[in-house]
């Protein structure tokens, strides 16, 4: 199928849940939802004839920074930002990337290993690197991290800056 | 499909070339009498930290780090940050530099498949069929040197293009190893369709349709080999794959079989894509300037790696260090294809049915566990691996 | 380059009709570069096992240790566990610069870097990985050291 046709396919099976939509390269299509849509935005894309494929859901950590005025150095605001989860679907040459937004305090949303089963690993690394718990996730057992790393410490997060600059460390 | 822990332990080593070469990781698998019931999988002795580390690195700092990711398919990881990071600055590398590019992934193709061809071999017991390949694959190794100054993490990619041109000698030295190879190739071909033991292990195990295939979402030649369609040079033609296409190889039937085929035509089909980028090389630069500091954006790079797509997702934040960089390596997305293939099957079958996917050892860890709720034997991998050859004796 | 090699090779003749060391190999986190050389030392072009180096599974039988990787926090304590294992003398080949330094994951969360912060190493071999001639030389050096 044609990259622009598929991208418009993709947008009009998402067309109930999108909250902002744009086309940050000709080839791909980003669309925000809200959280709680997410497995019906999945569905949406999986019914009749399968959207492509989810090739991966990254995990985001949208820091917020102050920077100093006058050594222009940032450092972490931490009144600001929130996680975000990236779910990306391919299709020929084209990327429908479903973007759902978690704030730190709550950061959780359904896992969607019901409706594709292959996600459990996906859905574990950005549990364990980025501190997401995914409702219904059937194994949330450690995937990439050692046995002895401290819970609740997130890697991937902006504010870990090393094992040893960590309070629970 | 349950992915749900079982309660007891068998761990397994995968030893994926020799016995006493031990991958570190876990896959369990649950067994019942002989046939396997479950299957999961638990990563993480190879895990280094590398999306943290790569945000405190320099944009170009990364390129060496990403190409580290993974040994063996080291410059389609390079690739495919290269091209990202030229995406998010704007520019495109210049045709001789793209087509370099992608007679470099072409030529790693061709090692990548003869090591598995060696690998694969070995678990199912064929060691002549192991020496010789990797005898073979020494042939591309010394081109891969004679051009890029290394065998193995070979660098040619810097951001904007390449460090490296190609002579006419060396062009020629390059044809006469793709000649040899092909010939040599055509005879693994045969060993493979013929071979009555081969065969034994291969025919008819390990299938998963087409359905099947686009619902776990597979990739790469584990998905070709179930008749999809889907190859990332093919749906979204990268570096010189625009002016140099690939023709995409299929096999309906789906098994284990089906997948020696699929990545031995493959290079047939790459050692002709080589003999036609040296013979239609375009002139010009190497190389095209790239700011130190990159303009903020989100890019998505995907590269076809030997394995399957390779996903990278790269953040810039207008600095001289990224954001943020996901690398969704392709071994992650077939798990899921050879824990459910695997269920129902003999454990005889296991040794093969992993390394049927091809499995990239560092780009996903990993051990295999057994799970006896019989009894509490262990079995490490080489029993496991000569369980399945007198199993088929 | 061809006497350079031949040289080597009279070296690992002599030094195997002295001894015939017993090779366990392990990999703490390595890219797996490292690991196919190291392969690639026992196929046709270099076949290092007519020199009586055979590399096998068990620590127990083991008299050097050939480690690659920078030492994963995961893989440090069955590391320490395959050294502890093997009998005495035992000796340690660091193949690769990330059981140097850490290489290129020098600083990354989840290394240690040089193996000998774990394990005691008795030869380092540097590179990225390092050529099958030189693995093959790192390990001759060690075996010269032991006649002396």
């Amino acid at each position: 199928m044609d990259t622009e046709k598929a991208l418009q396919l993709a947008e009009s099976r998402l067309k109930d849940f999108i909250v902002s939509a744009n086309r940050p390269e000709e080839n791909r299509l980003d669309v925000v939802i809200n959280r709680k849509d997410l497995k019906a935005a999945v569905s949406a894309l999986l019914e009749e004839k399968q959207w492509g494929y989810l090739s991966a859901i990254t995990g985001l950590d949208n820091a917020a920074w102050k920077v100093d005025e006058t050594s222009k150095e940032r450092s972490l605001d931490p009144d600001g930002g929130s996680l975000e989860l990236l779910y990306q679907f391919c299709y020929g040459a084209a990327v429908t990337t479903l973007r759902v937004s978690l704030p730190y305090d709550d950061a959780k949303v359904d896992s969607i290993c019901d409706l594709i089963s292959s996600v459990t690993l996906y859905e574990r690394e950005a549990a364990e690197l980025l501190g997401i718990e995914f409702i219904g996730a059937p194994n949330t057992d450690r995937l990439v991290l050692p046995d002895n790393w401290p819970d609740g410490v997130y890697p991937l997060r902006k504010s870990f800056t090393g094992l040893e600059n960590t309070a629970k460390g | 499909m349950d992915f749900n822990t079982a309660p007891e332990k068998f761990i397994v080593p995968i030893g994926p070339q020799h016995p006493a070469l031990k991958e570190p990781g876990h896959f369990e698998f649950t067994v019942e009498g002989e046939i396997v019931t479950n299957a999961t999988a638990r990563l993480g002795f190879v895990h280094r930290g590398m999306e943290k580390g790569a945000e405190e690195r320099t944009w170009i700092q990364d390129l060496y780090l990403m190409e580290r990711v993974c040994g063996i398919c080291s410059h389609v990881h390079a690739l495919a940050f290269s091209l990202g990071a030229e995406k998010l600055a704007g520019v495109q590398a210049p045709p001789r530099a793209q087509a370099i590019r992608e007679m470099v992934a072409e030529l790693e193709r061709i090692h990548s498949h003869l090591l598995w061809l060696g690998v694969a071999a070995h678990e199912g017991g064929f060691d002549t069929l192991f020496m010789y390949s990797w005898r073979d694959r020494e042939t591309v190794m010394d081109l891969l040197e004679t051009i890029s100054g290394n065998r193995v993490n070979y660098s040619v990619n810097v951001l904007g293009g390449v460090k490296i041109d190609i002579s006419d000698q060396q062009a020629d030295e390059i044809r006469k190893g793709m000649d040899f190879l092909e010939e040599r190739t055509k005879h693994y071909l045969k060993v493979v369709t013929e071979d009555e033991t081969f065969l034994g292990r291969t025919r008819n195990i390990g299938v998963m349709d087409s359905e099947l295939a686009v619902k776990l979402g597979a990739i790469g030649p584990t998905a070709r080999a179930s008749g999809l369609k889907r190859d990332v040079r093919y749906d979204a033609p990268y570096a010189g794959y625009g002016d140099f296409p690939v023709k995409v190889i299929t096999n309906k039937k789906g098994d284990l079989e089906a997948r020696f085929v699929v990545r031995i035509e493959e290079l047939f089909e790459s050692y002709r894509l080589v003999r036609e980028i040296l013979d239609k090389m375009p002139a010009g630069d190497l190389t095209v300037k790239v700011p130190r500091r990159i303009p903020e954006g989100e890019v998505i790079s995907r590269v076809e790696a030997p394995r399957g797509e390779l996903l990278y997702f790269m953040k810039s934040n207008g600095s001289d260090k990224p954001e943020r960089i996901k690398v969704r390596t392709p071994s992650l997305c077939n798990w899921a294809s050879v824990l459910v293939t695997a269920i129902g099957h003999n454990l005889a079958d296991m040794p093969m049915i992993l390394a049927g996917i091809d499995p990239c050892f560092s780009c996903n860890d990993r051990i295999v566990t057994v799970n006896r709720n019989v009894d509490s034997s262990q079995m490490d991998w080489e029993d496991l691996r000569r369980y399945g050859i007198e199993y088929y004796k | 380059m061809e006497n350079m090699m031949q040289g080597v090779m009279v070296k690992v003749k002599t030094w195997a009709r002295v001894n015939s060391p017993w090779a366990i190999h392990y990999n703490s986190g390595s890219c797996n570069g490292c690991d196919i050389e190291i392969l690639a030392t026992l196929t046709p072009r270099y076949d290092v096992e007519r020199f009586g180096i055979k590399l096998q599974g068990s620590p127990r039988h083991a008299d050097v240790l050939i480690c690659t990787g920078p030492v994963t926090l995961q893989s440090r304590d069955r590391l320490v566990r395959i050294y502890n294992q093997m009998p005495e003398p035992k000796f340690v080949v660091a193949v690769g610069s990330c059981g140097l330094s850490g290489g290129v994951f020098q600083g990354c969360y989840n290394v240690v870097g040089d193996i000998s912060e774990v394990i005691p190493v008795n030869v380092y071999v540097p590179g990225c990985p390092p050529r099958p001639e030189a693995i093959i030389h790192g390990v001759v050096e060690l075996l010269k050291s032991l006649q002396n």
